[in-house]
C-alpha cells in the first residue's frame, strides 16, 4: 500500500484507549522498522516518541474511552520512517500551532509547575520531526525520524505547538 | 493499571539504595512513594541513590515521578543520585536537566563511592 509517491505503509494497526497499551504501540512500530536502517539510539528515540504520541492519543484524544481507537501507521521514507498516531480528540484539541508552557525543572521543583507536563517535549527532542494535523474530529500527530541525523533547526522559543501532555 | 515496578531498599555506608526493577511509569507512583518514604525512614540518609539498572521502560509519567522524588528530597535537605540508566535514559536525563540535579554513576559500587569520597 503507498500513502504518497515517497511513503510506502510499512504496518497499519490500531490500538485501543487504555493506559499501557503504548507498549504495544512501540513494540509493533520497533518491529516494522526493524529493517530501516536506524541506529539503536535513533531507534529507542522514536519508540519513546511513538509511546508518548500514543500515551497523548489515548489519554488525551480519546480520553481512555477502550471503545475508541488510537490508529497508528508506519510508513518507509527515502531516508528514514514516518509514524502517524491518529486519535478523535480533533474537535476538542488545540490548534497545531498552539504554544504550551515549555516544562521548567527548576519551576517543577520548586513547585510552581506541576511535575507533569514532559511528553510533548519528550516527542520533540526525540524525533527529527512532529506535525500535527486536525480533520475534523481527527487528530493526527506525525513523528518522522531519518535514518541519519540531521542538522534539526529549532524555534527560538522552542515552544511545543500541540497540546500539553 | 497494575503497577510493573518493584523496588528493594538497602542501606549502604554512604547511602540508602531504591533498586527499582520493572517499568517507571504511572503505574509506579505508589511503589515509587512507599520506596521512598521506607528509604528515608531507614537512617534519615543525607544521600538516596535510585538504581536504575533493571528498569527497562520509563515514560513522561515516570520522569514526573522521579521530578516529585528529587523535590521532596531537595525540600527535606538531601541529595538524590542515579546509577544503572541506560545511554537513551542518560539522554533523556540530559534533555528534562534531570542529570543538573541527580549526579549519574553507571553502577551502585561507582555511586557508594562517589558518594563516599564527596562526603
Amino acid at each position: 500500500m503507498t500513502t504518497t509517491s515517497n511513503e510506502d505503509v510499512l504496518t497499519s494497526f490500531s490500538v485501543p484507549s487504555e493506559p499501557g497499551n503504548e507498549r504495544i504501540a512501540l513494540a509493533r512500530v520497533a518491529d516494522a522498522v526493524a529493517a530501516r536502517g536506524l541506529s539503536p539510539d535513533r531507534l529507542e528515540r522514536l519508540k519513546t516518541a511513538v509511546a508518548e504520541a500514543t500515551m497523548n492519543a489515548i489519554e488525551h484524544g480519546n480520553h481512555n474511552h477502550a471503545e475508541l481507537d488510537v490508529d497508528i501507521t508506519v510508513a518507509a521514507l527515502d531516508d528514514g520512517v514516518a509514524v502517524s498516531i491518529v486519535d478523535r480528540g480533533g474537535a476538542h484539541a488545540p490548534a497545531p500551532d498552539t504554544t504550551v508552557e515549555l516544562p521548567n525543572l527548576d519551576m517543577k521543583l520548586a513547585g510552581l509547575q506541576t511535575p507533569r507536563g514532559w511528553g510533548l517535549f519528550l516527542i520533540q527532542n526525540m524525533v527529527d520531526a512532529m506535525d500535527v494535523s486536525i480533520d475534523g474530529d481527527l487528530h493526527t500527530v506525525r513523528l518522522v525520524m531519518h535514518t541519519a541525523p540531521a542538522p534539526r533547526p529549532r524555534d527560538p522559543e522552542g515552544g511545543p505547538r500541540a497540546e500539553q501532555m | 493499571m497494575q503497577s510493573k515496578c518493584e523496588t528493594a531498599v538497602r542501606r549502604l555506608p554512604s547511602c540508602v539504595v531504591i533498586e527499582i526493577r520493572g517499568e517507571v511509569d504511572g503505574s509506579a507512583a505508589a511503589v515509587l512513594s512507599a520506596a521512598y518514604d521506607g528509604a528515608v525512614a531507614m537512617d534519615a540518609p543525607s544521600c538516596v541513590l535510585l538504581d536504575f539498572a533493571r528498569v527497562d521502560y520509563i515514560n513522561s509519567t515516570g520522569i514526573a515521578l522521579i521530578v516529585s522524588v528529587l523535590a521532596k528530597a531537595r525540600a527535606e535537605g538531601r541529595q538524590v543520585i542515579a546509577s544503572g540508566l541506560s545511554d537513551h535514559y542518560r539522554q533523556i536525563f540530559a534533555i528534562t536537566r534531570l542529570s543538573d540535579f541527580i549526579q549519574l554513576y553507571d553502577d551502585v559500587e561507582s555511586a557508594a563511592a562517589g558518594v563516599g569520597a564527596a562526603g
